[in-house]
């Protein structure tokens, strides 16, 4: 030890001080650091972390009703239970079993296998009648959850159904107003953000954030539902008597698009929108028959499909000769049971003819070599120009999902065959609604209304709402042609073709139609009448279409009588209507 | 010079007692312990049955043990260890290598040797060997130390020890501590500035090589070298690791991050309930930043610089040269732990398991540092009052 320096030299103090500032130094570039990362990025990696430690669970909002004209609840929201079991915290499982199995109507098996499988959260039965899962829930079992739910109810079951149309799972809309006014109904989820540990257990002292749901907005719909049940009974009795295959009614409002009611049967249960018509042997069937048989099972036939109208088609051309100005009412036609198109010979549907006649006069014997003749006295420019100016090119604009657009020949390939088929309905096709909005604008005073059914939307505390507004294109006929064309068309029901439709104390105005169904020669009809009503300043516009029917065929036959009952019934009620309107 | 009269040194011992010294490590000590309960707690809670105290009342036991080993050690003349400098170094080495057949594995690596059912860390009994050693062979080199060959020998010295800790222990982080408390004593023993400014710059430029290569090399995405560098991968981007070896990192920047100025709040963590695994070990500090915010966190690093100032003074008037470089390597083990702890939680450099002096949770290391403490306070007493 003797050789041992301990010197403690200078240099040896100068060094340890430049330890501590290189210490010093670090130190400082690390505060730098936690400033940069606890004061810059503390935003950035605080809501990192927020993400992490918070866990949240939605609370669904009710979905909005749909109401009717009168006030009627057509699709509402019912309460459900899920019944759901949560293994670690059951206690006594054979009674929970039993409960179980009692109260849900299941079998013992079913529910053993469920509660003793080994998971966090297992569930029982959901869609479960809230009074079930009230009764549950007074047991207090340990480990047996008991969630409400909100379920779609359609009370009326069919009524309306491919109107309305259901919700699916996850309660958006599958079709129908459910789908078009999906973005007013849904309301939106609400959630409830709990802080976690990383186990995912619940922190009691960070309490939890609720975000409250927002219920979804009540649609009130223009549909009367007394209207619509009473034309569902009638399409469902004519299409019964008639053995028809189908049979729609659209009942509107002409001035102002509004459409009271919308049938097409055969409708199905809302309820149990899955469910095919119990005659269909579903066992043999593929999953993708099935759904194709489901998606014609839901197909609103007023808008989804087209068809040759016929001689309802014949008051177009008829508002479209007189505005043209190459037809008046007393113009005088000679009808000898047919009339030739280049060197094709059209038959009128009376074999004999029709013989001496005016322009009225034929249009209430719905004369095709008469509307042939004025057709081609318009000209192929004429005519498709009024075809475009009543809007028949173009969708309806309805609020329904799946309008279909005419199918009509192209200007250029319109010879004067083409133009005499279309003068009386044939060699095109649009879909009902279309036929109905353009009668209306035709009887009232000239305005293409959008049919519609959403009048407005009221928040679910009541506080606010909203009304629709629609489209109105104004002058698509002159008010004398709407009001002449209104004088024809009650002359067709008091003396011509619609007589079945004319009720006593009452001006109705109308038209009928037959019309093949194609391929021409297959032996199938379809059978429609539009009426409307009172014939001087219409109220109500309803076109019935029966499709397929068995027997007589004829649409003066059958589909005018059927208006005819309609309107025997809605008209007074649709007065006393405004009597208490006009009371209030 | 060599015989300066033992009766003058004596004469002054016990004189001296470094108070503050004394208080900054016991305020270390004491808010410790507080940040160990509150980390760990809520684990102890569930793994402990309710027993939410469990960290704390071992960690307490540790610290009183420590505490009375220090105040022993401080009354002792610092001279009296200069003879086991050369058996400490032979124990570190043998401890070390007891950990092959004997060794306690806890959290996937076997760093433990359990005795009487007291567990110890030997790469905290080589730290404390290794400054002693290093301290006396220093001076009985004497001018020695000035030639290349005294330079490489001391420089040598910790190499052995460092590689068994690395791959015996898997505890680089323990290797690369020693290795720096060798060059800081050699630093300060030596007169040279030149040879370790080339040292370090060399050092330096070898790090950004390693790591410029790697990241190259995970580019051209050559199989395995991806997962055998992954670490310094996830250091550069702890997000895209974050399921693996990223996890600790960006769980402890969430921390720190979501701290902010101000803090949560004393107990508030929410990063401590299970996201960061052991949050009473090495990610200690940030903990604390996210319950004590910045404030805090600078609080604490303004604690360890002072005691690191205690340290300088007590260095530079130490009474003779084994006294200074012990205290130098107390300083350089304190200072390279705290400062790698806080670079390693802020992702400033890669992720290494160092835990932070005094605070994080672990019994040999706080009974090792309070060694070291009685020893700079030992020294401290060989300090003539006029000195100062």
């Amino acid at each position: 030890m003797k050789e041992v320096d301990y010197t403690h030299k200078t240099y040896h103090r100068n060094k340890t001080v430049v330890v501590m500032f290189l210490c010093l130094a670090m130190f400082l570039g690390l505060i730098g650091r936690l400033v940069y990362l606890m004061v810059f990025q503390s935003e950035y990696y605080t809501q990192k972390a927020k993400e992490l430690h918070e866990r949240e669970r939605n609370i669904k909002a009710a979905r909005g009703r749909i109401i009717d004209a009168n006030g009627e609840i057509l699709a509402d929201n019912k309460t459900v239970c899920t019944i759901s079991v949560i293994h670690n915290q059951i206690e006594d499982a054979e009674r929970v079993i039993g409960i179980l199995s009692k109260e849900l109507d299941l079998s013992e098996e079913y529910v053993r296998k469920r509660v003793e499988k080994y998971s966090s959260i297992e569930k029982i039965k959901s869609n479960v009648d809230k009074s079930v899962g009230d009764t549950v829930r007074a047991y207090e079992l340990a480990g047996v959850k008991v969630d409400e739910d909100y379920k779609r109810y359609y009370p009326y079951e069919s009524l309306a159904s491919k109107v309305l149309g259901f919700t699916g799972g996850d309660n958006q809309g599958i079709i129908g107003l459910e789908v078009i006014y999906e973005e007013y109904l849904q309301g939106s989820a609400g959630t409830i953000l709990t802080v976690t540990d990383a186990k995912g257990v619940e922190v009691p002292e960070a309490g939890e954030e609720r975000i409250e749901p927002v219920n979804g907005n009540d649609l009130y719909i223009s549909m009367d539902m007394n209207i619509q049940s009473y034309a569902t009974q009638l399409a469902i009795q004519t299409m019964e008597t008639k053995q028809a295959d189908s049979v729609s009614i659209i009942v509107m409002n002409p001035q102002n698009g509004e459409l009271m009611a919308m049938v097409n049967v055969p409708e199905f249960d809302l309820n149990n929108p899955y469910t095919l018509p119990q005659t269909t042997d579903e066992t043999v069937l593929s999953e993708e028959e099935k759904q194709e048989l489901l998606n014609a099972m839901w197909r609103n036939g007023c808008i989804n499909d087209t068809y040759e109208p016929g001689s309802t088609f014949k008051m177009v051309t008829a508002s479209a000769a007189l505005e043209g100005g190459v037809v008046t009412v007393n113009d005088n036609f000679s009808c000898p049971g047919y009339v030739m198109v280049g060197d094709r010979r059209i038959r009128c549907h009376k074999i004999a003819g029709h013989g001496a006649e005016n322009f009225v006069e034929a249009t209430m014997n719905s004369c095709n070599p008469v509307f042939v003749t004025v057709g081609l006295r318009l000209g192929v420019d004429n005519y498709y120009k009024y075809f475009k100016q009543f809007g028949l090119l173009d969708k309806t604009g309805i609020d329904l999902p799946g309008e279909a657009g005419t199918i009509m020949h192209k200007k250029e390939n319109i010879g004067q065959v083409e133009l005499a088929t279309i003068s009386f309905g044939q060699s095109f096709q649009i879909t009902p609604i279309q036929l109905a909005v353009t009668a209306a604008s035709i009887v009232n005073g000239g305005r293409r209304v959008t049919p519609h059914f959403g009048v407005r939307i009221v928040s679910a505390d009541g506080n606010d709402s909203k009304s629709f507004a629609y489209k109105i294109k104004d002058n698509v006929l002159s008010k004398e042609t709407s009001e002449t064309m209104r004088y024809i068309l009650e002359q067709v029901v008091e003396n011509g073709g619609g007589k079945k439709a004319y009720i006593e104390g009452y001006r109705i105005g109308g038209k009928t139609a037959t019309s093949q169904t194609l391929p021409r020669g297959s032996g199938k009809y379809i059978a429609s009448f539009l009426g409307f009503s009172p014939a001087d300043d219409p109220e109500v516009l309803a076109l019935c279409i029966i499709n397929n029917p068995q027997g007589v065929y004829y649409g003066g036959q059958i589909a005018a009588p059927v208006v005819k009952q309609l309107f025997e019934n809605i008209l007074p009620y649709l007065d006393k209507i405004d009597y208490n309107k006009l009371k209030n | 010079m060599s015989t300066r009269s033992a009766s003058r040194r004596q004469s002054n011992i016990g004189n001296y007692m470094d108070y503050s010294l004394l208080f900054i490590v016991i305020f270390l000590l004491g808010f410790g312990l507080v940040m160990v309960y509150s980390t760990s707690s809520y684990e102890a809670n569930l793994h402990f049955n309710g027993d939410s105290a469990w960290y704390l009342k071992k960690q307490l036991g540790a610290t009183i043990l420590g505490v009375v080993v220090m105040m022993i050690v401080a009354n002792i003349p610092y001279h009296f260890w200069e003879r086991f400098a050369i058996l400490g170094y032979i124990v570190s080495v043998v401890l070390i290598l007891l950990i092959i057949p004997f060794g306690h594995e806890a959290n996937g690596a076997k760093r433990w040797l359990r005795i009487a059912g007291i567990s110890l860390q030997p790469a905290e009994v080589a730290k404390l060997g290794m400054i002693l050693f290093l301290a006396s062979m220093i001076c009985t080199m004497g001018k020695k130390i000035r030639t290349r060959k005294g330079f490489y020998t001391v420089l040598a010295v910790p190499v052995p020890i460092a590689l068994m800790l690395w791959r015996i222990t898997s505890n680089m982080s323990s290797a690369i501590i020693v290795m720096g408390i060798a060059a800081l004593m050699l630093f300060v023993a030596c007169p040279d500035y030149k040879r370790f400014i080339i040292l370090g710059l060399a050092g330096a430029a070898a790090v950004a090589l390693i790591v410029f290569a790697i990241v190259k090399m995970s580019e051209s995405n050559m199989e395995g070298m991806g997962f055998r560098f992954e670490r310094v991968l996830a250091w550069l981007d702890p997000e895209a690791y974050a399921s693996g070896k990223g996890f600790q990192t960006l769980q402890g920047l969430y921390a720190i991050g979501s701290g902010g100025i101000l803090g949560k709040g004393l107990g508030a963590s929410m990063q401590k309930l299970g996201f960061i695994p052991e949050a009473q070990n090495d990610m200690i500090f940030s903990i604390i930043c996210e319950e004590l915010g910045l404030f805090g966190a600078i609080a604490v690093i303004l604690m360890f610089i002072m005691l690191i100032w205690r340290f300088m003074i007590v260095a530079n008037n130490a009474p003779d040269l084994f006294g200074a470089l012990l205290v130098v390597g107390a300083l350089g083990h304190i200072a390279i732990q705290v400062i790698l702890n806080i670079a390693v939680v802020t992702n400033t450099i890669p992720n290494t398991g160092i835990s932070l002096p005094f605070i994080s949770y672990g019994g040999t290391s706080v009974v090792f540092l309070l060694i070291e403490i009685g020893l700079v306070l030992s020294v401290a007493k060989g300090i003539r009052l006029k000195d100062l």
